[in-house]
C-alpha cells in the first residue's frame, strides 16, 4: 500500500469513528433533555379555549407577543399569580397577548376555581385536555411561564411563581 | 531512527521495513527472529505488522496504539466488567415508571445505589462512557485488522514457489530425501487433493485453504457492522421502545408518529383458566393462590389523521384497521410493533352514593359521579336534586373562600361539597371516602358512599427497531468469519529438487495432525519416510524428561 492509501485510510477511519461517536453522544445526551429552552423556536398549536374559541399561537406570534402559563387548579402558586396577571393585563394588551394553558383539567375544575379567585380573569384559558402542548413544550413543575417573541422564539422561562415584576419582564422580553 | 525498505539478500526482493522473513523467498532478514520464536515464526508470515514500522502525525499515534493488540483485548476486558457490574442492580428500565431514579436507587440501595446510579450503570448501554468504549473497540478491530491483514494478503499474494534453504530447516514439518522419484509424480499426488500448485523449476508450492486466513477479518467485518446497527438505535426514527397508556373508551395518539396515527382502547379482557374444567390442570390451579390468567387481550381499532397536524388541534381521524392484541399477538403496522404489556385499575372513574333521610329510609335512585367530568346537578326523584357545589380528586382542605383545594388533579382521596335540594330547603354537606361533614344546621338527609368504580386501563409497548437487520446481518457474517477461522485450515507445502536431493516442508495455520496424515498419505504411496515433525519429538523429549 503506498504512503498516500495508508494516510487516508488512517485519518478517514479516525475521523469517521470520532465523528459517529460525537453524533451518538450528542443525540444520547440530547434525549433526555428535549426540553423548549430559551433561543429555541416555539412549537405551533391550537387549542380551544374556555369560552369555546380556537387559537393557534402562530396566529397570535404574527402581531403580538405572547406570554404561555401553564398552570392547574391544584397548584397553589397558579392561583396566587394569576390575579397579578391579570391586574397587568387590564393595565393594556395591545402589542401582546396572555394564554394561560390548563394542563388537562375538566371543566367543572376550572370554574370552580376561577370562581374561588379574587378576580375575573380576562384573558383567554387554553384547554389543553390530553396533555399534547404540555408534551410537546416538555413542562415540568407548574407553574411554568413562557414568553415567546414575534418571531416564534422563546426568549424567557421561568418554573416557579412570577411576582408582578417578573410578569412585567416576560412582557418586555416577548416585545423585544 | 528512520528504518528503510529492505532488500533480501538473496533473491533481491524489496521488502517493507520490519519485515521479518522475506515475502517472496522466506530468507530470514532479522537474524534474531527465530531465537526466541520457534512456534509462531510464521505468525503473520513473518510480515511486518505496519504499525511498528514508524510514527509521525497525531492520526499514526492513534492509529498505533489502537493496533496493538494488549489495547484492544484491554477494551475487551473493560467492556466486560462494566457488563457484568451492569447486572448487579436492576437497569433504569425495571424500575417503576415515573419514579425519579435518583431517588429510587438511593432509596433501595443506599450509597451504592447513588453512586451506581452518578456513574451511569443504570444506563448502562447509554452511558457515555459506554458508548465511548465501543467506538474505542471498533476503532482497535479496524486499525489490528489493516495492520495485519494488508501485509499478510501481500506476502501471500507474493510467495513464490523458490523457497531459500533456510526457510526449509525452520518450518515445523520438514524431511530430507536421497531419492531419484520425479517430483512432478509427487505434484500430481497433491494436486489430487485438491492443492493449487505453483512451480519454478524444480520448486513447487502446493497450497489450499488460503481463505482461512481471512477469517479473523471477516468475523471483525461482522463486529464493525454490529457495532454501526446498536449505534445507529440512537438516531431518531431507528428505535422505539414506548409504553401507552390507555384507558378503555379512550384515544390516544401513538408516539413518535408525529400525530399521524391514533389509537382506541375498546375494550380489554382479562381471562382466567377455570380450576374446574375436569382436566388434568385443575389441581395445579387450585394449588396456585392467585388467579392464573389464560389471556390478555386488548381490542383495538388504529385511527390515521387526515388533517394538518398542529399540536393540540382535534385530529380529523379516519378509521383503518382493527385488531385484538394478545400476548404474543402483537399489532403490526408499518415498521412499529403494538405488544399487549400490562394493565392498570388504580386510576378511580366514578363514585356511587345514595340519599338517606334521618331515619335511614333510602330516597329515590342511586347517582353516580364521574370522576373525570362531574356533572352539576342528579335527579334523585321528582322532587329531590342533588347538586355539585364543590369537588376536588385530592382533598387538602377548604379554602378561606369555601372552595375545595386538592393536592394534585388525581382523583386519589376525592372529596365534595353536595347541595340536597328538595325545592323549598337546600342543605350542604361535605363528603370525603372515609367521613363527612354537615355544613348546614340540622341536616334532615345524608348521602352514603355506595360503591367506587375504577377506570380499566391497558398499557401496551410501541416498539420499532430497523437496526435489527444490520444487527442481525452482522451476526451472520461475524458466524461465519468464525467457521472460516476455525474450520478450513490454511496448508502449504514446499517442495525443492534443485540439488542432489529433495526437500520437503509444510505449514498450516491449524491442525499440524491433519496436515502430516495427508502428506504421508501421499509420500507413502511413493515409498518414501514419513515427515518429521519438529514439535512432536520436543514434546516427547519433554514427556521422558
Amino acid at each position: 500500500m503506498k504512503k498516500g492509501t495508508r494516510k487516508i485510510i488512517r485519518t478517514g477511519t479516525i475521523i469517521t469513528i470520532a465523528a459517529l461517536l460525537g453524533i451518538t453522544l450528542y443525540l444520547n445526551l440530547r434525549d433526555g433533555t428535549q426540553t423548549v429552552n430559551v433561543g429555541d423556536e416555539a412549537v405551533d398549536f391550537k387549542l380551544e379555549t374556555l369560552s369555546g374559541e380556537e387559537i393557534q399561537l402562530s396566529q397570535i406570534t404574527d402581531e403580538k407577543g405572547v406570554i404561555l402559563n401553564f398552570w392547574g387548579t391544584w397548584c397553589k402558586p397558579c392561583r396566587e399569580e394569576m390575579p397579578d396577571m391579570n391586574q397587568v393585563y387590564n393595565e393594556g394588551h395591545e402589542d401582546y397577548e396572555i394564554i394561560a394553558v390548563n394542563v388537562s383539567e375538566n371543566n367543572q375544575q376550572i370554574e370552580q376555581f376561577l370562581s374561588g379567585l379574587s378576580e375575573n380573569l380576562d384573558y383567554p384559558i387554553a384547554l389543553d385536555k390530553n396533555r399534547s402542548v404540555t408534551k410537546a413544550y416538555n413542562i415540568g413543575p407548574l407553574p411554568t411561564t413562557i414568553a415567546i417573541n414575534k418571531e416564534g422564539t422563546v426568549v424567557k422561562k421561568q418554573e416557579y411563581q412570577l411576582t408582578k415584576e417578573d410578569i412585567y419582564t416576560f412582557i418586555d422580553e416577548s416585545l423585544e | 531512527m528512520e528504518l528503510k525498505e529492505i532488500k533480501c539478500n538473496h533473491c533481491g526482493h524489496i521488502n517493507p521495513p520490519g519485515t521479518q522473513l522475506c515475502q517472496s523467498c522466506g530468507k530470514m532478514i532479522n537474524e534474531d527472529y527465530d531465537k526466541k520464536k520457534i512456534k509462531d515464526l510464521m505468525r503473520y508470515d513473518g510480515s511486518a505488522v505496519r504499525s511498528k514500522v514508524r510514527s509521525q502525525s497525531i492520526f499514526d499515534k492513534i492509529w498505533n496504539f489502537f493496533t496493538s493488540i494488549k489495547i484492544g483485548v484491554t477494551i475487551i476486558a473493560l467492556i466486560a466488567i462494566a457488563a457484568a457490574i451492569g447486572t448487579i442492580l436492576p437497569q433504569e428500565y425495571f424500575i417503576p415508571v415515573g419514579v425519579d431514579p435518583l431517588q429510587h436507587y438511593t432509596e433501595q440501595y443506599g450509597t451504592f445505589g447513588t453512586l451506581y446510579y452518578k456513574l451511569g450503570f443504570t444506563q448502562l448501554y447509554s452511558s457515555w462512557w459506554f458508548v465511548l468504549l465501543m467506538g474505542m473497540l471498533a476503532l482497535s478491530l479496524i486499525a489490528a485488522s489493516v495492520d495485519r491483514g494488508v501485509p499478510l494478503y501481500k506476502s501471500l499474494k507474493n510467495q513464490r514457489a523458490k523457497k531459500h534453504d533456510s526457510f526449509f530447516k525452520r518450518q515445523r514439518v520438514f524431511n530430507e530425501y536421497d531419492t531419484s522419484v520425479n517430483p512432478d509424480d509427487i505434484a500430481k499426488s497433491f494436486t489430487a487433493k485438491k492443492y493449487k500448485l505453483k512451480q519454478d523449476g524444480n520448486n513447487y508450492l502446493f497450497e489450499k485453504g488460503r481463505l482461512s486466513r481471512w477469517g479473523p477479518y471477516i468475523n471483525h467485518t461482522g463486529l464493525i457492522i454490529l457495532l454501526a446497527g446498536s449505534m445507529l438505535r440512537f438516531f431518531p426514527g431507528v428505535y422505539v421502545d414506548e409504553l401507552i397508556y390507555a384507558q378503555e373508551g379512550e384515544t390516544v395518539s401513538i408516539p413518535t408518529t408525529e400525530g399521524k396515527y391514533y389509537v382506541k382502547n375498546e375494550g380489554f379482557t382479562l381471562d382466567t383458566y377455570d380450576e374446574d374444567s375436569g382436566t388434568v390442570f385443575d389441581q395445579s390451579l387450585q394449588n396456585n393462590q392467585a388467579m392464573t390468567i389464560s389471556n390478555f387481550q386488548t381490542d383495538i381499532t388504529m385511527y390515521e389523521n387526515k388533517s394538518a397536524d398542529i399540536v393540540g388541534s382535534s385530529p380529523d381521524l379516519e378509521e383503518v384497521d382493527d385488531y385484538s392484541i394478545r400476548v404474543n399477538h402483537p399489532y403490526r403496522f408499518d415498521d412499529y410493533e403494538l405488544y399487549q404489556s400490562s394493565y392498570d385499575n388504580s386510576q378511580m372513574k366514578s363514585m356511587t352514593f345514595r340519599l338517606e333521610d334521618s331515619e335511614g329510609n333510602v330516597i329515590g335512585d342511586n347517582f353516580e359521579v364521574s370522576l373525570d367530568d362531574p356533572k352539576d346537578s342528579y335527579n334523585i326523584t321528582d322532587d329531590v336534586t342533588i347538586n355539585m357545589k364543590a369537588y376536588s380528586p385530592d382533598f387538602l382542605e377548604i379554602d378561606e373562600n369555601g372552595t375545595l383545594v386538592s393536592e394534585t388533579p388525581v382523583p386519589t382521596n376525592p372529596a365534595f361539597v353536595f347541595e340536597v335540594s328538595t325545592g323549598d330547603k337546600n342543605e350542604l354537606s361535605l363528603l370525603q371516602i372515609m367521613n363527612s361533614t354537615d355544613i348546614t344546621q340540622d341536616n334532615e338527609y345524608s348521602i352514603k358512599f355506595v360503591e367506587a368504580e375504577e377506570h380499566m386501563a391497558s398499557v401496551l409497548t410501541l416498539k420499532k427497531d430497523l437496526s435489527m437487520p444490520i444487527i442481525a446481518t452482522g451476526f451472520v457474517i461475524f458466524l461465519i468469519g468464525l467457521f472460516i477461522g476455525s474450520y478450513i485450515n490454511h496448508r502449504r507445502i514446499w517442495i525443492n529438487a534443485d540439488g542432489d536431493t529433495m526437500k520437503i516442508a509444510a505449514h498450516t495455520n491449524k491442525n499440524y495432525f491433519g496436515l502430516k496424515k495427508e502428506m504421508n498419505a501421499v509420500l507413502k504411496t511413493h515409498h518414501l519416510a514419513q515427515v518429521y515433525d519438529k514439535q512432536e519429538k520436543e514434546e516427547n523429549d519433554k514427556l521422558k524428561g
